[in-house]
């Protein structure tokens, strides 16, 4: 009987130590989501204008729930430059097993009305090997249309090859589906 | 009740600044300071997130010392740490978003780092708040400025510069440059750097460790000599 009551005891004290922490991190969410949130626009924002130049704005915003496209998230189309020739930014989330990463990958249209990779702009970046992904694989590609033809073994090999098809799948995206719109 | 030692709240403080340095006398948490040390900004960020967690855990476990029995021990420790962990992360993410960018993963892994369970474990279970909270004070500022001497020489000696304002905004961005840039050694950048600096640091401390040992082995040899002496004398000015 003590026993039992012992028993009782410490797995209601674990219980409650839980439901306290839940508790406690939910009342944080709910005071910190805004700000969040907010943190994240004037990341996209900045990611956008680091893209794309000074002046960018965002003309539309458009979810992407394509399955076939599952590291694309969300769609920006950019204001037109003075060529008149589309521009958008996708913002994309991946992983593997070394982490989380997302980028907001700039795509833009060439006077042929195809869509080829410009510069991306990182979000948040997870990953275990971060600085070396960024200072050996993402520095060296960006704003370099010919990214396929860098190497991805830089020391963040697996962080730099689900890069790589992060943008090769928004280049696909914006060929295939921005281009037909 | 037993009586409490003089200077024992000094001394507790001071014992995780230098005699009981977490990362360079215990060699604990090293992951996140080879990580985190690019810059002297990023370390003192890491150290600042580290050392609010480590005081919530502790003051909160010493406050639950009587009610947590053995059995829940651990997992009643890692839901407590985890919380503040998810807690600062939350609030880092929303008002200091650089900070958490530049932190990334690492805020997380605050929560398997053996520090903060260890002095959980090792101390805040047996000891009342206010020793728990002093306890963690120094620890984490001892941890702190481990970081911060990391940080200083691989920042100099891989930028040849400090800069400030990157992670924490509402200083204006500055750049203190010490060694032109064509002399920086990047390599203190990179992981390899930081293991040496590491190194580096461990062997200056071992250095001044075993000289103290040794003059103190020295003067409490020529003490021993001195009062054999002194004996020797006494006895013979006896005899006469």
């Amino acid at each position: 009987m003590a026993n039992a009551k012992h028993y009782v005891l410490t797995s209601l004290t674990l219980g409650i130590i839980a439901a306290s922490a839940a508790g406690i991190i939910g009342l944080t969410n709910f005071a910190t989501k805004d700000r969040i949130a907010k943190n994240e626009k004037q990341k996209i924002r900045d990611g956008i204008v680091s893209i794309f130049g000074t002046g960018s704005e965002i003309l539309n915003e458009f979810e992407i729930s394509d399955k076939n496209y599952n590291y694309l998230v969300y769609g920006y189309q950019v204001k037109n430059d003075d060529s008149g020739l589309n521009r958008y930014a996708i913002k994309t989330l991946g992983s593997n097993s070394y982490g989380k990463i997302s980028l907001l990958v700039g795509v833009f249209e060439n006077s042929t009305h195809e869509y080829k990779f410009g510069r991306l702009s990182i979000i948040a970046d997870e990953q275990t090997y971060a600085s070396t992904l960024e200072d050996d694989y993402i520095d060296v590609i960006n704003g370099n249309e010919n990214y396929d033809n860098i190497d991805v073994h830089c020391g963040a090999t697996y962080g730099a090859t689900l890069v790589r098809n992060m943008i090769d799948m928004t280049v696909s995206y914006a060929n295939t589906v921005l281009g037909s719109e | 009740m037993m009586k409490r030692e003089k200077g024992y709240t000094r001394k507790n403080f001071l014992k995780g600044i230098i005699a009981e340095n977490p990362l360079f006398v215990s060699i604990l948490g090293t992951c996140p300071a080879l990580a985190t040390t690019k810059t002297l900004e990023a370390a003192i960020g890491m150290g600042l997130l580290f050392t609010v967690v480590l005081i919530c855990s502790n003051v909160l476990v010493s406050l639950l010392r009587k009610l947590i029995s053995d059995e829940i021990r651990t997992p009643a420790y890692i839901v407590i740490i985890a919380t503040f962990v998810t807690m600062v992360k939350m609030f880092a993410n929303a008002f200091l978003p650089d900070l958490y960018s530049t932190l990334g993963v690492f805020i997380s892994l605050i929560v398997v780092n053996c520090i903060v369970l260890g002095r959980a474990e090792a101390y805040a279970s047996k000891h009342n708040v206010f020793d728990s909270l002093i306890d963690a004070l120094g620890m984490g500022l001892g941890y702190m400025v481990a970081l911060i001497s990391m940080a200083f020489f691989r920042e100099l000696l891989g930028t040849g510069a400090f800069t400030f304002g990157k992670i924490f905004t509402f200083i204006p961005e500055t750049e203190l440059r010490i060694i032109p840039k064509d002399y920086a050694i990047s390599l203190f950048q990179q992981p390899a750097g930081a293991f040496i600096v590491f190194a580096v640091i461990l062997a200056v401390i071992a250095f001044i460790n075993n000289r103290k040992n040794e003059l103190k082995a020295y003067k409490e040899r020529q003490e021993k000599i001195r009062k054999a002496q002194e004996a020797k004398a006494q006895a013979e000015g006896g005899n006469k």
